[in-house]
């Protein structure tokens, strides 16, 4: 009832085998404290951004109750993704099956909320009960005016890129290519892996506009399901959250013709970069020269107003702890603050985005092999930087150590991809290099209160 | 008033349950020099951690035992005994906190034989201090897991009887509690003379202080120590109802009088404690709490037109929903609904508390013309569009700042909750 965990290569090899290269790809071992994720969660960051479908979880509390409406993948019209909904197995269902509620469930919300589709989501303890999700789907499709589409990626098939990977192969399954755009746009894109954290989609469509290139769909981030059935007439993929979703890239390059590039919007040199080769990709002397006259333009813009931000912090180290693209993507935009990377590295990083990372870096930097607690607390201790950049799950720990820090995750409330992006990014690293707060944290209390 | 229940529905709309393994988790947050360790797949853990640092602003000390598809099939008895002996080497705790969750109480891991045979395997790890919690995410809410784990704690680190003190008294506080609750729960037992040991005790583990060395097991909280004194306590004292059965254990176990304490929010709640506090101690009501229950009666004469005939729908957890809608009801609000995660004991409802198990779809449905919504964070999507006043309340609360500090127990505490009540309706 899995999916074919052969046919997707899940279990990547890493090639890496210098002598003391970080072992990116280890599992994670019981008790040690890696702070990562499942494959449900890695299921539902890529898919729960589809914003007018309803997203159900069949499972007991834990899944969807701990976590619904966390991740701020923002929408501009339906707020449907938003809403948790769950069969919420009790021990009866566990005891006798919970197929029928499931499939209840999915008519009534179906009945209720008016979706586009329905995504039903598989987690540990449904797929353990062996409830099959396919035939419940199937029977719910019977009684259902949308699609009904399965997404099985329970928690325990392995690590968040794992998930990610399934939801990949759900979208190229069940969606993408379902329906015919009214018109093909002859520059046309999909953004793949990009979920409009905070907004940052936003940030990046005037450039896309300006130039005349049109975003067929985004999977996932503000997407819609209409929008993302006609992905396959996109003539261009633009792969932006590095490795997580390379196999729906390539399945769609194999059945579409649509090629495919690599890009990250995250600092005016990757911006600038993406957008140059989504215009060569094109190969359009037009759209090229345009490209260019944009790149030039909004470059010139950017450096302006961040100047004042990049003087003050010229010379500041930092340490990055952070996950996928952002662990290279990162390194160049600070360096263009004038930010050296001190340390750097993730749990879900693929081996090239630690070799793209290295060699960004500076030659003494330090890959961080151990993503615990523990290993970030020695490492603050001994680079002692002047920056954390990290996720929510990292921020209150980074408090503790008195160090400015910046969250970079999912739970931010700012926008950071695009030129824009890049002024709201050098203005928030200045916010918190500069607070005045952390001064006060170092020093202890006044002379005079060990008075008697 | 008569609550009917819900026309039965096959799914959970915009749940206000967390999962029992959460609760647990913040129980095991309330004792010092404890690693907690999750037995289940990574997601579990993840989501928890950040569910509680959103809403405390803290980082959680919270490990997993990482299953994956093999322990699916073989189970996952072996990866606790790793999970276990790793976190004892890697992390050097006082003690470790284990806490079940559906995955291996589906497949029927034996957590007790585990143990045991990790203790006989490596013998340097045999005073180690393990607290085993059964916590299925299929059963309860975040309030459930808290009331196992506390139990647990009692039944495996107070076994041992201890030395009568008749100055000291245990506190068993709920999870509704706040970490600034806790303390003004200790500050006022030491009003009277009195030594409180709590557990367990997040105000001084959870309430955001910049401590000197971050650790990554928790710092602050009831210590080991303190935990084994219990047992000779002269009084032990349970809050909220479905922390009773932990003080019924110690009273089981070591013969200590339990008092159960239903509410600490409300004028009555509070004279019932402080009487019983008055008996134990030998002591008068002290002056501080007479002015602060005179404050508060002063207040009710102010405002009480402004909260008589109100009508608010909260939905909570079921002890912090019986304490704020028992309080608000005794003030003269009319609670137009009162909606549970789970279903409380029917003999701890107030009269006139219409308590309906019901998720945030519910409220949408019955909060319709009230004039204030208690509830989570969650509840902006109902509140939002009924343009009903938000009093945020219970947990996850991400959108207002200092939710772990706020009181609203005590006669202070009770005067706090009904002024923010006040002010989120004055908007």
């Amino acid at each position: 009832m899995f999916v074919n965990l052969s046919k997707l290569n899940l279990r990547e090899e890493c090639p890496l085998t210098d002598k003391g290269a970080p072992k990116l790809c280890m599992k994670a071992l019981p008790g040690e404290g890696a702070e990562r994720s499942c494959a449900f969660d890695g299921a539902r960051v890529v898919l729960m951004p589809i914003t007018d479908v309803a997203h159900v979880v069949h499972g007991p509390i834990a899944c969807a109750g701990n976590s619904w409406d966390n991740r701020g993948a923002r929408s501009s019209g339906a707020q449907l993704y938003r809403r948790g909904l769950t069969t919420d197995l009790m021990e009866m269902d566990v005891v006798y099956g919970g197929e029928k509620k499931l499939v209840q469930a999915i008519i009534e919300i179906a009945a209720k909320h008016r979706p586009k589709a329905v995504f039903v989501y598989a987690t540990c303890v449904s797929a353990l009960i062996g409830d099959d999700l396919e035939s419940a789907c199937r029977q719910a499709q019977a009684q259902v005016p949308v699609p009904v589409i399965p997404v099985n990626a329970p928690g325990f098939l392995g690590d968040k890129n794992i998930g990610n990977r399934v939801s990949g192969e759900v979208l190229f399954q069940h969606v993408i290519g379902t329906a015919e755009p009214e018109e093909i746009h002859p520059f046309a894109i999909n953004f793949i892996g990009e979920y409009n954290i905070a907004g940052d989609l936003w940030g990046v469509q005037p450039s896309l506009e300006a130039i005349g290139v049109k975003l067929q769909s985004c999977i996932s981030g503000d997407a819609r399901f209409d929008d993302l059935r006609t992905a396959h007439r996109a003539k261009l993929n633009i792969l932006v959250c590095s490795k997580s979703l390379t196999n729906l890239v390539k399945q769609m390059e194999k059945k579409y013709g649509i090629p495919y590039i690599e890009g990250s919007f995250y600092g005016i040199h990757d911006t600038s970069n993406t957008l140059r080769a989504i215009a060569e990709a094109f190969g359009d002397a037009d759209l090229i020269a345009r490209t260019e006259a944009h790149i030039q333009k909004k470059e010139a813009e950017t450096r302006a107003v961040i100047a004042p931000y990049r003087q003050g912090l010229e010379g500041k180290r930092a340490v990055l702890f952070t996950g996928g693209v952002k662990t290279w993507s990162m390194v160049t935009t600070l360096k263009e603050l004038g930010i050296e990377v001190l340390a750097g590295g993730t749990q879900n990083s693929t081996p090239e985005d630690f070799l793209r990372m290295k060699a960004l870096m500076d030659p003494e930097a330090h890959i961080i092999e151990d993503t615990s607690a523990a290993g970030f607390l020695t490492l603050i201790k001994e680079k002692a930087p002047d920056l954390i950049v990290a996720g929510g799950k990292t921020k209150y720990l980074a408090h503790k150590t008195r160090t400015p820090f910046l969250d970079i995750n999912h739970g931010r409330s700012l926008p950071y991809a695009g030129y824009d992006g890049m002024i709201t990014f050098a203005k928030a690293v200045a916010r918190t290099v500069f607070s005045p707060v952390w001064e006060k944290m170092r020093q202890p209390f006044p002379a005079g209160g060990d008075a008697q | 008033m008569t609550a009917t229940a819900f026309a039965p529905r096959s799914y959970t709309g915009n749940p206000q349950k967390n999962s029992p393994a959460l609760g647990a988790t913040l129980a095991y947050m309330g004792v010092d020099g404890l690693l907690a360790l999750l037995h289940g797949s990574q997601g579990c853990s993840t989501f928890i951690r950040l569910q509680l640092s959103r809403h405390f602003k803290e980082p959680v000390p919270l490990n997993s035992t990482a299953l994956l598809e093999d322990t699916a099939i073989f189970g996952g008895w072996e990866h606790l005994k790793k999970g276990i002996a790793k976190a004892a080497d890697k992390f050097k705790p006082r003690i470790i906190g284990v806490m079940s969750s559906g995955l291996t109480e589906t497949f029927g891991d034996d957590m007790e034989s585990a143990w045991s045979t990790l203790r006989q395997e490596r013998p340097d790890l045999s005073d180690l201090p393990v607290v085993l919690a059964k916590t299925p995410d299929y059963v309860g809410s975040l309030q459930e897991g808290y009331q196992r784990t506390a139990l647990a704690l009692v039944e495996t680190l107070a076994k041992d009887p201890a030395p009568q003190d008749a100055k000291t008294v245990a506190l068993f506080p709920g999870v509704h509690l706040t970490p600034a609750d806790v303390e003004e729960l200790k500050d006022m037992v030491s009003l009277f003379g009195l030594t409180p040991l709590v557990l367990p005790d997040i105000s001084t583990s959870l309430d955001g202080h910049s401590e000197l060395d971050p650790a990554p097991v928790v710092q602050g909280g009831i210590t080991l120590e303190e935990i084994r004194r219990i047992p000779g306590c002269v009084a032990a004292f349970s809050f909220g109802p479905s922390m009773a059965v932990v003080g019924e254990a110690l009273q089981r176990m070591h013969g200590v009088p339990h008092m159960a304490v239903h509410s600490l929010t409300g004028l009555e709640a509070v004279d019932i404690f402080v009487l019983k506090l008055c008996q134990i101690s030998g002591r008068p009501i002290p002056e501080r709490l007479l002015r602060q229950r005179s404050r508060l009666l002063d207040t009710l004469a102010d405002y009480h037109d402004q909260i008589g005939r109100k009508k608010i729908a909260l939905a909570l957890e079921s002890d912090l929903l019986l304490s704020l809608a028992g309080c608000l009801a005794e003030f003269g609000a009319v609670i137009q609904t009162a909606l549970a995660a789970t279903a409380p004991d029917p003999s701890a409802v107030p009269p006139g508390i219409p308590v309906i198990v019901g998720d945030l779809e519910h409220l949408e449905e019955t909060a319709v013309g009230s004039h204030l919504i208690i509830a989570n964070s969650n509840a902006r999507q109902a509140a939002l569009p009924l343009k009903i006043p938000h009093l945020r309340a219970g947990l996850p609360v991400f959108d207002r700042a200092g939710m772990p500090q706020t009181v609203w127990i005590g006669y202070r505490g009770t005067q706090r909750f009904l002024i923010d009540c006040l002010n989120a309706m004055a908007v």
